[in-house]
């Protein structure tokens, strides 16, 4: 449920955001969207250690790959061997990548107050507002939005008791839509963005 | 995040490496349901849009398909660059798209000179720039007449005994000397030395200017290495003198030649001339397919390797007629090549198709046991049988020059499908072996005023109609499975209109580009349309011939049908462009023969 400014302002234990992303509290009005993803050394909300991440604003039906963020942290979290199986971020291949606060306040900059879409959203939320709270004591304020939230809501409205396959994999099946480099930070982004244009045009 | 295209391809291959990094940093991703119309007629394109996925269609204001693209294939240029859309363009399945901002592209092409002159120019210099960049190409065989392949020539005077003449060969280290004599220039070898005292036991203080050459064949400086042999091979010469404005400047020698020549085009003209006997020239028929191959692998030119190949064929079937025909006989008939041979534009083997003329007070019988056996080589070499039949084995391709004259005629007046058709193979004929005067004689049976009544002319030409042009090259292309027939689609037309013209007009040339250049000349074609009818032919064998040799089953020189998946985009492009050159003339064509009600 989303609360209005005022009201959220007064629960107990809120923080505002710094000066710098004060913005970020603003409704915004526009139709732009931010997909991101994070990968992680390890899948664990708690320990999981940012690795990349990567976000692309979606207008309308274009993705805008030319003004993409895309990052790797340079990090030394001993990364959980299934997890390199996975997004094939090895150590060595991090030395060369911004400092995680670098890579926060990237990203804080470029996301700005428009909506968060991902895919299963919610594990990226908590990475990122984990390192957003220890770093500047504030935590996203975007409306985020859940592809495969999207997803079932479509299907069900036709077929209410589907059996849906609602892995990564499956979505991008099921919707036609090409999965480009997976598990890097920047393709998953594509091909979520990808699912949320195709989602808005079925549900207008 | 890796780049879905491939843009290692023209015009993207034309780009320096930091400027093709810096293209694929500025692409945009853009999704389209299918239906939805992508740009429309008159609206400012935002960028250039390079497919990923998906089929998009171009029409006209009149909903006319005007073509469709595929994958990696882009549009539309020429709305960016004049700021406006002449078409539609609609996704008719969901497509995705790269695009380039416009302002992106034209900082490229600020940036870049190659790139730039693609988009700017014609059909034919960007298919010469695609070209360029299609293989490695052989440096000797594109290599120019230059001081550094060509000898200072020495001069003797025709004054000069024949044995100073010796002498100086021998000092000079030259196997030929240029002889001045008076205002003539000739040349004089050692072999011609020979002869003249060997056989016919002239005294050796003649002068050598008796014995010269001075009928001298000459290259202009600057042309290419390839064109001096190809006159080599036909006058079956071993030097050729340099001019430079008509002034001699140098010798340009078969030896200095061969011993840079890394492809064995040579070998094969030499295997060619010093054939012994019909397996001789068997085992050279063979080695053409390869040469062809190799030519093609290291970036030659179509139309060189047409000429080389065509001069070779022809050495080769005249040298097998003149093994097999009794010198006697020979004065008596003349063979000639028809079809793609007889114009000069064959370079994989097709079919047979040739025909005989034989002198009028002479019987064919005595003939008949060589020419069997003459048919019978060819079929040796590797030329197919002609399905249609038009061979000298059969009655109907071996006459007197009076039979051909009044069958010619016979054709003329009756105007019947196949009496054009037959008229149509017979105008392209060459005689390339036997009394080459036989053929001027039949021939003016239809460089004839009279008999070109327009009614005739454009029966002749109706037949450039009969097959669509294939615009619309992928999606919704069901019954062929994507390919379509280059031959009927595009060559056919094209080379039957032209056909058409130059029995109109009464032209003597065989070669379909002779035959456009003569056209326009005579300002029956406008020079844009002719050099728009050359680029869209050398473009579509150059792309027939890249499919035949890659799919290398036997007698590849059959195959017409080319699948559009497998062309590389830029190719399928320019094929696109090709193909709308050839609507439009078919659409002149129909005007100027009046043929809109057939």
């Amino acid at each position: 449920m989303r609360l209005p400014l005022w009201l959220k302002r007064r629960l107990p234990g809120y923080r505002p955001p710094p000066e710098r992303w004060a913005h970020m509290e603003e409704p915004y009005t526009g139709d732009d969207v931010v997909v991101v993803d994070c990968e992680t050394s390890e899948f664990d909300k708690k320990k999981g250690q940012l690795l990349s991440l990567a976000a692309v604003v979606v207008s309308g039906r274009s993705i805008e790959l030319s003004s993409a963020l895309d990052l790797t942290v340079r990090s030394d979290a001993v990364t959980h061997p299934d997890a390199v199986r996975i997004h094939y971020l090895r150590k060595e291949d991090r030395k060369h990548g911004v400092a995680t606060a670098d890579a926060v306040q990237q990203f804080l900059d470029f996301v700005g107050n428009r909506p968060i879409c991902g895919f299963y959203i919610e594990y990226d939320r908590a990475i990122l507002n984990r390192y957003i709270r220890d770093l500047y004591g504030f935590e996203l304020p975007n409306r985020f939005i859940e592809v495969s939230e999207l997803y079932v809501r479509q299907k069900r409205r036709y077929i209410p008791e589907v059996n849906l396959d609602l892995t990564f994999e499956g979505l991008a099946r099921d919707l036609d839509v090409p999965v480009i480099d997976r598990h890097t930070a920047l393709g998953d982004v594509v091909s979520t963005a990808l699912m949320f244009i195709k989602l808005q045009k079925g549900s207008s | 995040m890796s780049l879905q295209i491939n843009l290692d391809q023209p015009p993207f291959s034309f780009l320096a490496e930091k400027e093709l990094a810096w293209l694929k940093s500025r692409l945009d991703l853009v999704f389209f349901p299918a239906g939805e119309v992508i740009l429309e007629v008159g609206q400012e394109s935002p960028g250039i849009y390079i497919l990923y996925k998906g089929v998009v269609e171009e029409t006209d204001d009149d909903d006319q398909v005007f073509t469709q693209y595929g994958t990696e294939d882009m549009f539309d240029v020429r709305a960016v660059l004049e700021s406006s859309c002449k078409h539609r363009f609609t996704a008719i399945e969901e497509t995705l798209c790269y695009l380039l901002k416009a302002k992106d592209f034209i900082q490229l092409l600020n940036s870049s000179d190659d790139f730039s002159v693609y988009f700017r120019t014609d059909l034919g210099t960007q298919q010469s720039l695609v070209e360029q960049r299609g293989g490695e190409v052989s440096e000797f065989i594109l290599a120019q007449v230059d001081g550094d392949t060509m000898r200072t020539p020495v001069y003797v005077t025709g004054q000069t005994t024949l044995v100073r003449t010796a002498r100086m060969m021998r000092d000079e280290k030259h196997d030929a000397l240029l002889v001045r004599d008076g205002e003539r220039r000739g040349i004089v070898t050692g072999s011609d030395l020979l002869h003249a005292v060997l056989n016919h036991s002239l005294p050796k203080e003649t002068r050598v200017a008796e014995v010269a050459c001075f009928d001298l064949i000459t290259v202009e400086e600057g042309e290419y290495l390839f064109n001096a042999l190809l006159k080599m091979t036909q006058h079956q010469i071993e030097r050729v003198v340099v001019t430079r404005n008509k002034e001699i400047v140098g010798v340009l020698e078969l030896m200095d030649m061969l011993s840079t020549f890394s492809t064995h085009s040579h070998i094969v003209a030499m295997r060619i001339e010093q054939a012994r006997s019909i397996e001789d020239l068997v085992i050279a028929a063979g080695r053409l397919e390869s040469l062809i191959a190799n030519l093609s692998g290291q970036g030659v030119k179509v139309m060189a390797i047409m000429s080389l190949i065509t001069t070779l064929n022809r050495r080769l079937i005249r040298k097998a007629f003149e093994l097999l025909v009794p010198d006697k006989l020979n004065s008596q008939v003349c063979l000639l090549v028809l079809g793609s041979e007889g114009r000069g534009e064959q370079i994989l083997k097709t079919d047979q198709d040739n025909a005989i003329i034989i002198r009028d007070d002479h019987v064919k019988d005595a003939l008949m046991p060589s020419l069997q056996k003459l048919h019978q080589v060819l079929l040796d070499f590797g030329y197919p049988r002609c399905p249609g039949g038009v061979m000298f084995i059969n009655d109907a391709w071996i006459h007197t020059a009076g039979e051909w004259r009044a069958r010619v005629g016979k054709w003329l007046n009756n105007s019947s499908p196949e009496a054009m058709m037959n008229m149509a193979i017979l105008m392209d004929a060459e005689p390339i072996a036997g009394n080459s005067e036989l053929f001027e004689e039949i021939r003016g049976a239809w460089h004839h005023e009279s008999l070109r009544s327009s009614i005739a002319a454009s029966w002749f030409a109706r037949p450039a109609l009969q097959f669509e042009t294939p615009l619309t090259l992928l999606g919704n292309i069901r019954e062929d499975h994507g390919a379509i027939d280059i031959k009927k689609g595009g060559i056919f037309p094209l080379v039957h209109g032209v056909r058409a013209l130059a029995f109109e007009h009464g032209l003597y040339e065989t070669n379909t580009f002779d035959r456009i250049d003569r056209l326009a000349e005579q300002e029956v074609l406008s020079k844009e349309v002719a050099q728009g009818l050359k680029d869209s032919l050398v473009l579509f064998l150059r792309i027939r011939l890249r499919h035949q040799l890659e799919k290398a089953e036997k007698n590849p020189g059959l195959t017409q049908q080319l699948k559009v998946s497998d062309l590389r985009s830029v190719d399928r492009s320019l094929l696109r462009h090709g193909l709308h050159r050839v609507k439009k003339f078919k659409q002149w064509l129909v005007s100027h023969y009046h043929l809109e009600n057939l």
